[in-house]
């Protein structure tokens, strides 16, 4: 287990330094350019048990094994009447957001991924997943998942789940 | 139904001939009857040695959060203050008073968000006051420093993310607000003196401001770099010490720091780990420390991953001592039945407890010199995610 731990962690360190902030950056405003769509930037809610509520295999998009949740911190809008890319009916999503780099094994590539909030309605308790990959405290805003991300959306700022965006593919 | 009456006629009469026959005796007399009862509500007792007040995020309805009051020698919840939405809380520096900032919506889950800090008597649990607040509070998990007293409790400071960041200065004898202070993107309120706020940045410094007696900034410092972002964050949930707070990082660098002046004093770091141990164990979860100050010992707990598990709780607590930095004790948790830590609290005095919330929501109740567990009391809330003794 040792040595796995260290290769995990030699792998998550080689990853950190070919993708520098300013390179995360650049890529991120390259991307916002023109697509109106994607609320950019990065909250969680802390460390219940992993992994551990949705339990359907690792491809799909209920379990939180599935590779694009590899920094989130929430419930699944999948479980909740959305999908990993679309909000509940009747919520409304975070126009602000935070994001990750999740490895997809399908392809090998790294990608960028945002995490929006969809607010507006009670928490949706289902499917809890808390994943902490590159994940960083909230002096770093754009990588943590502990900030109510639904914030800025004044009425509607009560938390009901987290979708996850592919961004692009994350630069080298 | 009509035929109800027959049935049960028919089913008495068989009753009665399967009954024994036996001679009939005089029933026994009955008991006097239980005297009328009269409703009241119950008084906190005088404050014991091993209260414990218990954040519960309530994380699969967040809208209802609250802190319970627990004590750890009868074992018994005392009292529930009520906390809203995604709040965060303190206790004045007497503890005699908790402070809660939360936010409301006019509709339940929706509607005209208000945010405030709500006071509740630490005598009576019973709410004396509150402040509304401009809709800029710091929604996110509890920690030491989203709300905080001056030393002197005459100021009272909320952190404010907008995400852009700032925090307010609260006057909380006259419930007022007095103003907001811009933090240059620095998070957090970490209190010092009377009239001082840190906020931790994101280059790894410590911006600190001082402050008027009517609350305005008088003058900012920035400190040198202590940690890096990138290479070895910290985590934000400050452990006091007798002089300050002590902040330790993912890999369990402890980085302690001298708030009494009016410039904080970073300390060379040291670590919680061997070099073989590095990037193997590591502290982890929510509360990820605690210090009796007296006994200068650290309670840290940790548990074996890689990156990205420090959210992850503890499969052991680790006991330091703070002067020579040397281990003390391992106490294996999951051994004792214990789920993954996830937050610990000690109490300061010379017989001190120690408490251990997991990952299923129980709390430990342990003996903070042997590491002997006297209770477990199950199911203290959804999420019990901050601990905090006066």
């Amino acid at each position: 287990m040792r040595s796995l731990d260290q290769l995990v962690e030699q792998s998550a360190r080689s990853l950190a330094h070919r993708t520098s902030r300013r390179s995360l950056l650049a890529h991120l405003g390259r991307l916002l350019t023109g697509a109106a769509v994607l609320p950019l930037l990065p909250i969680d809610r802390g460390s219940r048990a992993h992994a551990n509520e949705a339990h359907p295999g690792p491809d799909s998009a209920e379990s939180c094994d599935y590779w694009k949740y590899c920094a989130i911190d929430g419930f699944l809008c999948a479980c909740c009447g959305g999908t990993s890319t679309s909000c509940p009916p009747g919520t409304i999503p975070s126009p602000i957001s935070w994001v990750g780099t999740c490895h997809n094994a399908r392809d090998g590539r790294d990608y960028m991924v945002s995490y929006n909030d969809c607010c507006g309605k009670s928490t949706c308790g289902t499917c809890d997943c808390t994943r902490a990959q590159g994940e960083k405290p909230m002096y770093r805003p754009s990588r943590n998942n502990d900030l109510n991300w639904c914030m800025a959306n004044n009425a509607d700022s009560n938390y009901h789940c987290t979708v996850s965006v592919i961004l692009g593919v994350a630069e080298k | 139904m009509q035929s109800f009456p027959r049935w049960t006629a028919a089913l008495g009469l068989v009753l009665a001939s399967a009954a024994p026959c036996a001679t009939p005796t005089a029933p026994a007399p009955l008991p006097p009857p239980l005297p009328a009862e009269r409703l009241t509500v119950e008084k906190l007792p005088a404050p014991g040695p091993h209260w414990v007040y218990v954040f519960d995020d309530a994380f699969d309805n967040e809208t209802d959060m609250r802190v319970h009051l627990f004590d750890g020698d009868s074992f018994r919840r005392l009292g529930q203050i009520d906390a809203g939405y995604y709040s965060s809380f303190n206790l004045s520096p007497d503890g005699a008073t908790t402070v809660v900032a939360t936010t409301y919506f006019a509709r339940g889950s929706r509607g005209t968000r208000t945010d405030l800090v709500e006071f509740t008597d630490n005598h009576t649990l019973a709410v004396s006051g509150e402040i509304v607040l401009p809709p800029k509070r710091a929604q996110t998990l509890p920690t030491p420093f989203n709300l905080a007293y001056s030393s002197d409790a005459r100021l009272l400071y909320v952190s404010y993310v907008t995400p852009a960041a700032s925090f307010g200065v609260l006057d909380p004898a006259k419930k007022t607000v007095l103003g907001e202070i811009d933090t240059a993107g620095c998070v957090l309120v970490i209190p010092s003196g009377p009239n001082r706020v840190s906020s931790i940045c994101e280059s790894g410094r410590l911006l600190t401001v001082t402050l008027d007696a009517q609350g305005k900034e008088v003058s900012r410092s920035m400190s040198e770099p202590f940690f890096d972002a990138d290479r070895d964050p910290v985590f934000v949930q400050g452990v006091p010490t007798a002089v300050g707070f002590a902040f330790l990082s993912f890999l369990g660098d402890v980085h302690e720091i001298d708030f009494r002046g009016a410039q904080p004093q970073v300390s060379a770091p040291w670590s919680l780990v061997s070099a073989a141990e590095r990037g193997v164990w590591r502290p982890g979860a929510q509360q990820v420390g605690a210090i009796h100050m007296h006994l200068g010992r650290l309670y840290v707990p940790m548990h074996k991953g890689g990156e990205g598990t420090h959210k992850d709780g503890g499969t052991e607590i680790w006991v330091f001592d703070m002067a020579s930095h040397r281990r003390l004790a391992r106490w294996p948790m999951k051994a004792k039945g214990i789920s993954l830590v996830t937050v610990v609290q000690v109490t300061q005095d010379p017989a001190p407890v120690l408490f251990a919330a997991t990952a299923s929501a129980d709390v430990a109740v342990i003996d903070a010199l042997t590491g002997q567990i006297r209770h477990v009391e199950r199911k203290l809330g959804q999420t019990p995610w901050m601990m905090l003794t006066p």
